[in-house]
């Protein structure tokens, strides 16, 4: 369990986290999903304890990531993104290392154990740097793993692997999920729509969406903005469209035109599909812009300069 | 208490591993050799000329040649010991797992430090081999020789917990040695400022207390003689624990900046 209230962090007065809150649930994977320079980094950083919030407070395994850090290290698994190790040590060697520190009674065995999960067993001996990066991958991921934590914290992960090396992790993440606490940052969004059950988008520090992928798809589908094609000339159907009530904003697409409803929690695809049949044109398509969290994820992140371009339009008001 | 002894473990095989250690070791004993051997000879046709005039024995300088000489190597020795030990950590980024793992900076630092003292003090211990030496031509002093060692000793660990502020100060492996070898000439050469500051008419009070804060004033007269006084002992004891608490709060200061 993680819970995260109002977690703030400034380096000098720049913020890069900035107030955020959420909560990560025991047996699910949770995302952790912005494009690069979100704050991810660092979000995970406050959470291991690695670095201390300038305000707000994080509870991770029950305890307070900042007043009681030695307890929440024991209990946090934790893989940094780009996966630092000791390139002289052989893979056991390390996890025998890091077992020593954390205490563990029978590191040898358990250290075999981890290798194990992660198959690399076969490659217990060999020296870190004469590994590939996907078995590096999986050697942080077997440190991180070594104490049977209940909470994981793995940043970007499958950065930096080849196709079917990411495939087996995310399996394997998959799969930690069912029994521990997954906190997973990735800045790839199909990747966080087949792995993670909740998703929380963050973007310049702030969290612009959280929820399940299918319930942040459905608030789009919602509120977001409509794809429409038909077979009318754009210079025909782009005014007419622009003189409906639910319609703030149209603009030419590729092949059609694209609509930003005026209300956000209202559907405007209804009175789209009747003007364009009053119109008599044909309806060839009529869609969500956003239908995979990719473009969800667009659509979210250009939130601020969309909102900051369309309020000066006076049409809409006229219109209205 | 496991996580110092598993540093200290870890960095101590490094030791044995490291080919700069080994080179330290190398230039170290042929430094020592060439010099003790000339000495030697210099120091034994000397005693037989005097042991033709009724006298005999060898002197004092001779028993404590190789501390002595150690503690001025320190201004090589300590830089290129330790400018790996928390520099590389922090480059490589091997400091972020350790430092989400149930160990605080203390522990990690401690046992850094252990082990690289531990690695001097073999180096200190394998030029015992010409005290030995000195045993086959004289009868030479061992109360000499033990302060002399004793004080090579702690004068070492001083200087490494020093050149270790550096190693954590900068990423920079080349940039925290010569840190660290301008930090303990500096430490070093008090001795000369102070006769310098005697000289000038305001400052010569300032004199004894600079004289004071350097290395030498806490060796060369006292340990290396084999007078052990508490205050000098003391400060190699306090040099070493203050060194290691500023170590301890730089890195931490840099993971709450990072």
């Amino acid at each position: 369990m993680i819970e995260v209230q109002n977690l703030t962090k400034r380096y000098g007065a720049v913020p890069a986290v900035d107030n955020i809150s959420f909560t990560a649930h025991p047996g699910q994977v949770t995302g952790f999903l912005g494009p690069n320079g979100a704050g991810k980094t660092t979000t995970m950083r406050m959470l291991t304890g690695y670095m201390p919030p300038t305000s707000g407070r994080a509870l991770v395994a029950g305890y307070d990531v900042f007043e009681q850090s030695l307890e929440v290290r024991r209990r946090v698994g934790y893989l940094p993104e780009n996966v630092p190790l000791y390139r002289d040590m052989t893979a056991l060697g390390y996890l025998m290392y890091i077992g020593e520190i954390r205490g563990i009674p029978n590191r040898r065995d358990k250290a075999y154990e981890v290798l194990e999960q992660v198959k690399l067993a076969d490659r217990a001996n060999s020296r870190i740097r004469t590994l590939s990066k996907g078995m590096r991958q999986r050697v942080g991921l077997a440190q991180a793993l070594l104490h049977d934590p209940e909470v994981l914290i793995l940043d970007e992960p499958t950065i930096g692997l080849d196709p079917l090396q990411v495939l087996e992790l995310r399996e394997l993440v998959r799969e930690l999920g069912k029994n521990h606490t997954v906190l997973f940052s990735t800045h790839i969004l199909s990747e966080a729509e087949q792995v993670c059950d909740s998703v929380v988008i963050i973007h310049r520090g702030t969290i612009v969406a959280q929820g399940s992928p299918s319930e942040l798809r459905s608030t789009l589908e919602r509120g977001g903005r409509v794809f429409v094609r038909t077979n009318a000339p754009a210079e025909t159907a782009l005014p007419r469209l622009q003189q409906l009530a639910q319609v703030a904003q149209v603009e030419a697409g590729l092949d059609g035109v694209i609509i930003t409803p005026a209300d956000p929690n209202a559907d405007p695809r209804p009175a789209i599909a009747r003007a364009v049949l009053e119109n008599g044109w044909d309806l060839i398509e009529l869609r969500p812009l956003a239908v995979n969290l990719e473009e969800i994820f667009l659509e979210l992140t250009r939130a601020p300069e969309a909102a900051a371009e369309a309020e000066p339009t006076p049409e809409s008001e006229v219109v209205a | 208490m496991s996580a110092i002894f598993a540093v200290f473990k870890r960095e101590l095989a490094l030791y044995f591993r490291s080919p700069i250690a080994y080179a330290v070791a190398f230039a170290m004993l042929l430094f020592l050799g060439i010099l003790f051997n000339g000495n030697l000879a210099q120091s034994v046709a000397f005693n037989v000329s005097v042991a033709q005039q009724g006298g005999g024995g060898v002197t004092a300088s001779d028993l404590n040649l190789a501390p002595a000489l150690i503690t001025f190597l320190m201004f090589l020795i300590g830089p290129l010991l330790t400018m790996r030990l928390l520099a590389e950590e922090a480059r490589e980024g091997t400091i972020e797992v350790l430092m989400t793992l149930p160990m605080n900076e203390a522990q990690f630092i401690i046992g850094k430090f252990l082990a690289v003292w531990s690695y001097y003090t073999v180096l200190l211990l394998l030029t015992v081999i010409y005290h030995l030496i000195l045993t086959l031509v004289g009868v030479p002093d061992a109360g000499v020789a033990f302060g002399a060692y004793l004080g090579a000793w702690l004068y070492g660990g001083a200087v490494l917990a020093i050149c270790m502020i550096w190693s954590a100060v900068t990423e920079d492996q080349i940039v925290a040695a010569f840190l660290s070898a301008a930090t303990v000439l500096v430490l070093y050469l008090a001795e000369v400022a102070a006769v310098s500051l005697t000289g000038s008419p305001t400052l010569a009070n300032a004199a004894g207390f600079v004289r004071e804060l350097g290395l030498q004033a806490h060796f060369g007269a006292t340990l290396a003689n084999g007078i052990i006084r508490a205050e000098d002992i003391a400060y190699f004891v306090l040099m070493m624990i203050g060194a290691l608490f500023i170590t301890t709060r730089i890195v931490e200061t840099r993971r709450w900046r990072a």
